[in-house]
């Protein structure tokens, strides 16, 4: 059957190129703003701990707006303007600020004391970061694993400065997933006169 | 009806089926991304989209990004529709076949 023959190759050829524009290696930009945010943010609570609140509190919304804002520039520098994976992260990452401020509510209520309750900060930080690597781009992956073995090492061995050493491996992890972006990135697509 | 004669006249060639396929995936797509996508010239890709819009299934927005001009394309609404039938179309042939 000829006609079948051509409708495969066809829907072959369909498929190979959407494949191809499978880009979801991340903004570069986003990735070496939390490694920076994470950086200072993680050490808080080993060096100021009272400061570690409103920091986060402050960054969370601050970064959160910048990454946004950085995505969407990207997105339309790289060629596409999709609403439906804007919608998607936007609702990742805002269900997984909500998990944040729910983490600290036994904290509030008084249930468990300050020192037992931010190790909570860490597990949902993993978890949320791990499924952003799963569902939106994967070297998220591996700074959220990092998040969930230092919460097991932090509730297990409570070794000193735990929360520091978190930090650097995870801004570390967040700077080479930056610059593996970079490496990723091609040719400024928007540009019609190439 | 044959599923054959089911198929849309605008997407039975492959490349416009890929643009359409794109377009629904991803919202807007400027016109130098889709021509890295598909590998084609300037010339063949126009064609193509000029044929989608003569057929009003896709529609442009000239837009500016960092000062440089870019064309947006996108399904419309009677684009989606269309693919869609299209799609079920080739559906029915493929199970026809097996």
């Amino acid at each position: 059957m000829v006609a079948d023959e051509s409708i495969r190759d066809d829907l072959n050829y369909v498929a190979s190129t959407v494949r191809r524009q499978e880009y979801r290696s991340g903004v570069p930009a986003i990735y070496f703003l939390w490694a920076a945010i994470v950086l200072v943010g993680f050490s808080l609570p080993d060096f100021a701990p009272v400061a570690a609140g409103p920091y986060w509190f402050v960054t969370g919304i601050v970064g959160g707006l910048a990454s946004w804002w950085l995505g969407e520039r990207a997105g339309r520098k790289a060629g596409f303007n999709d609403k439906a994976m804007g919608r998607r992260y936007g609702w990742h990452w805002m269900i997984g600020g909500f998990g944040f401020l729910l983490a600290g509510l036994p904290v509030i209520v008084g249930q468990v004391g300050i020192v037992h309750g931010t190790s909570s900060f860490l597990l949902v930080g993993g978890v949320v970061y791990a499924l952003a690597g799963v569902h939106l781009e994967r070297p998220l992956l591996w700074s959220g694993l990092l998040m969930l073995a230092a919460y097991v090492v932090m509730v297990i061995f409570q070794p000193p400065y735990v929360w520091t050493i978190t930090g650097v491996t995870i801004a570390l992890s967040l700077a080479w997933a930056g610059w593996a972006a970079t490496r990723g990135e091609s040719r400024d697509p928007t540009d019609e006169r190439a | 009806m044959n599923a054959l004669d089911q198929l849309a006249t605008v997407f039975d060639h492959r490349v416009r089926l890929a643009i359409g396929v794109l377009l629904a995936r991803h919202g807007e797509i400027s016109f130098a991304r889709l021509k890295e996508q598909l590998g084609l010239t300037d010339g063949n890709l126009g064609a193509h989209l000029r044929k989608l819009e003569d057929a009003d299934c896709v529609a442009l927005r000239r837009d500016f990004v960092e000062r440089k001009p870019v064309t947006w394309y996108a399904l419309t609404k009677g684009g989606h529709r269309t693919l869609n039938l299209h799609l079920r179309a080739l559906q029915l042939v493929i199970q026809g076949a097996e």
